[in-house]
């Protein structure tokens, strides 16, 4: 299902706009020590407010510092059938499979602003052809790249190619026990993904990381997980289990972080081109449908949308759990 | 060894008179500076300079304030000094404007430090402006120990931290360079806050009834440049921040303390 921008029905209320006057106001009259000058000086106040509110510069430009993250869902599907996660559970039809251009055209616009492009999916290297030429734009513009995959289908020739590139695989591991395997992933591909992981460490060297999940059902396998990392000197990255349509469950109760979401720092795109600043987004509400597509429109255009800087407001404090996750922190750490 | 930097861009007489007034304040520190460097931004008329302290450096094209004071920091990176220090031409400095500037940087283990900012004039807008804290900074909250950002016609770093963060030089007018700076600056130093370092600054209303037009341009010029900064800094442009002002500048009590 494609989701339509239907400007209207998510612009901002005049509450929210009496609500955000005020916030500018009452402060600034306590600041009047002529209370005759009131009136003059909050009309003053008034013309500075609005015309931060409704000035539409000439040039809203863009410019580089290299503090976003552009992570792309290239598809929601999956060979794997893991209960951790629903992704796989609504494949995208064929039809809503957006052409690769697009994202790269987005790439081309956003590239002076990201650190970092992140692959995920699904499982990316369905799409390996995509993958590759994600890869080869992403070095051409100094970008490095992170792919997210189950390992299943890495190939030799794959993994060559991308260590040419110089970017980084990120494998998910959540068990090295072969029978649990079959239990997290829903398949009976231990042995396949652990050649490919050997594979992969002797291709990339120290580009290859594993990622875990952390939840209650992976929580006594993690520590093996990360022994076998130490062993083969390869970086382990633990996530907290987070609830994208999947039937796991939290390791413990997930307490509320004291820092904030990353609201501007993420633009997050879907399989079928929809832009979101969060795979969370559904849960606010001004949120629910997307800012744009980047198969109809700029991806400027759609960031610079006054309901992307009202949804941006709100992530500020709306203190999901999934802020937690690696693409809320400015740069995923990994144990050394 | 301290160095002060002056980007200019002269076009009229009052520029002439402003950059005057602010070279006789400086000329009266009761700490003079080591260097004076007055970076020319290829003024379209002549004037003349008559402080024989001030080293005048002058650019062959124009390119924004953000170029002439990188100039300007690379001269004094160049001589080894130990703080840097910038103003605008249409600033007045307090007599002990650089001793508090560069003291509270020699104390403290702020890596930039910003001044307390008041308007010159005395019209209507000035007086905004003045409770506003349009150019006084900001506070960074909920502490108010350090500054969110401060703007470059009452700041200063130490040597060190400029040359690693220089002003960005694609900012083409005053606006905005310094809010960058100043983000970029704070995923690594402090910015604090010297109430005591005072300056005016002549926003150059002529009156009440004639500067709504000068009011207006001035904040659509810093919606431009906010417009520019806001997609660039996704982390540090939201933190909670309060613009400066006289009733709210010693609140933090600053130093922190073992500072």
């Amino acid at each position: 299902m494609s989701l339509i921008y239907r400007r209207k029905a998510n612009e901002p209320s005049l509450t929210h706009f009496l609500y955000d006057y005020y916030g500018e106001i009452a402060p600034f009259v306590k600041r009047i020590d002529r209370k005759w000058l009131i009136p003059p000086l909050v009309a003053l106040k008034t013309i500075e407010w609005s015309i931060y509110r409704w000035y539409r510069t000439p040039i809203r430009r863009f410019y580089g510092v290299k503090g976003n993250e552009l992570i792309f869902m290239i598809t929601r599907r999956c060979n794997d059938r893991c209960p951790k996660c629903g992704i796989w559970e609504h494949p995208e039809p064929v039809s809503q499979h957006m052409p690769v251009a697009h994202f790269l055209n987005c790439l081309n616009r956003l590239h002076e602003n990201l650190y970092q492009v992140t692959l995920t999916g699904g499982e990316p290297f369905t799409y390996a052809e995509d993958v590759i030429l994600i890869a080869r734009e992403a070095r051409k513009l100094n970008v490095p790249m992170v792919v997210v995959t189950n390992g299943v289908l890495i190939t030799e020739s794959v993994l060559r190619v991308y260590h040419e590139l110089r970017h980084i695989l990120v494998i998910s591991v959540d068990t090295m026990d072969k029978d649990r395997w079959r239990l997290f992933r829903g398949r009976n591909h231990f042995d396949l993904v652990m050649n490919n992981i050997r594979l992969a460490r002797a291709i990339l060297g120290k580009s290859l990381r594993i990622q875990s999940v952390l939840a209650r059902e992976s929580e006594a396998d993690i520590p093996a997980v990360k022994a076998y990392c130490e062993a083969h000197d390869i970086s382990h990255n633990v996530q907290p289990y987070m609830d994208f349509g999947g039937h796991w469950n939290s390791a413990g109760k997930v307490q509320a972080a004291n820092f904030a979401c990353a609201a501007r720092k993420n633009i997050c795109i879907y399989p079928n081109g929809d832009v979101v600043k969060c795979f969370d987004h559904h849960r606010i509400p001004l949120a629910k449908e997307p800012l744009g597509n980047i198969a109809k429109e700029d991806i400027i255009t759609i960031l610079c949308k006054k309901r992307a800087t009202e949804v941006s407001k709100i992530m500020k404090t709306c203190n999901f759990p999934c802020k937690q996750l690696a693409c809320n922190i400015p740069t995923v750490t990994y144990n050394p | 060894m301290s160095v002060l930097i002056i980007p200019c861009h002269i076009k009229t007489d009052w520029d002439v008179n402003c950059l005057n007034r602010l070279l006789y304040s400086v000329k009266e520190q009761t700490r003079p500076f080591d260097s004076v460097y007055l970076v020319d931004d290829a003024s379209p008329i002549k004037y003349p300079l008559n402080f024989r302290f001030v080293k005048q450096i002058k650019l062959p094209q124009n390119g924004g304030p953000a170029k002439a004071r990188n100039v300007g920091i690379e001269l004094a990176l160049g001589q080894n000094s130990e703080t840097i220090l910038f103003t605008d031409h249409d600033c007045i400095l307090d007599q002990s404007w650089h001793e508090q500037m560069s003291g509270f940087l020699a104390k403290t283990s702020f890596g930039a430090v910003g001044g307390m900012t008041y308007s010159w004039g005395e019209t209507l807008f000035d007086y905004y402006h003045e409770i506003n804290g349009t150019l006084c900074g900001k506070w960074l909250l909920p502490e108010k120990k350090e500054l969110w950002y401060m703007p470059a016609l009452n700041f200063g770093m130490k040597a060190d931290v400029a040359k690693e963060f220089i002003f960005d030089e694609r900012f083409p007018t005053a606006a905005g360079e310094d809010v960058d700076i100043c983000l970029r600056l704070r995923s690594k130093y402090r910015i604090g806050f010297c109430a005591k370092a005072k300056l005016w600054h002549d926003y150059g209303y002529r009156s009440t009834w004639t500067g709504l037009k000068r009011f207006v341009r001035l904040f659509m010029k810093y919606k431009s440049s906010s417009a520019t900064l806001y997609e660039g800094h996704t982390v540090l442009l939201w933190d909670a921040s309060e613009s400066i002002y006289q009733g709210n500048a010693y609140e933090p009590h600053l130093p922190a303390k073992g500072e």
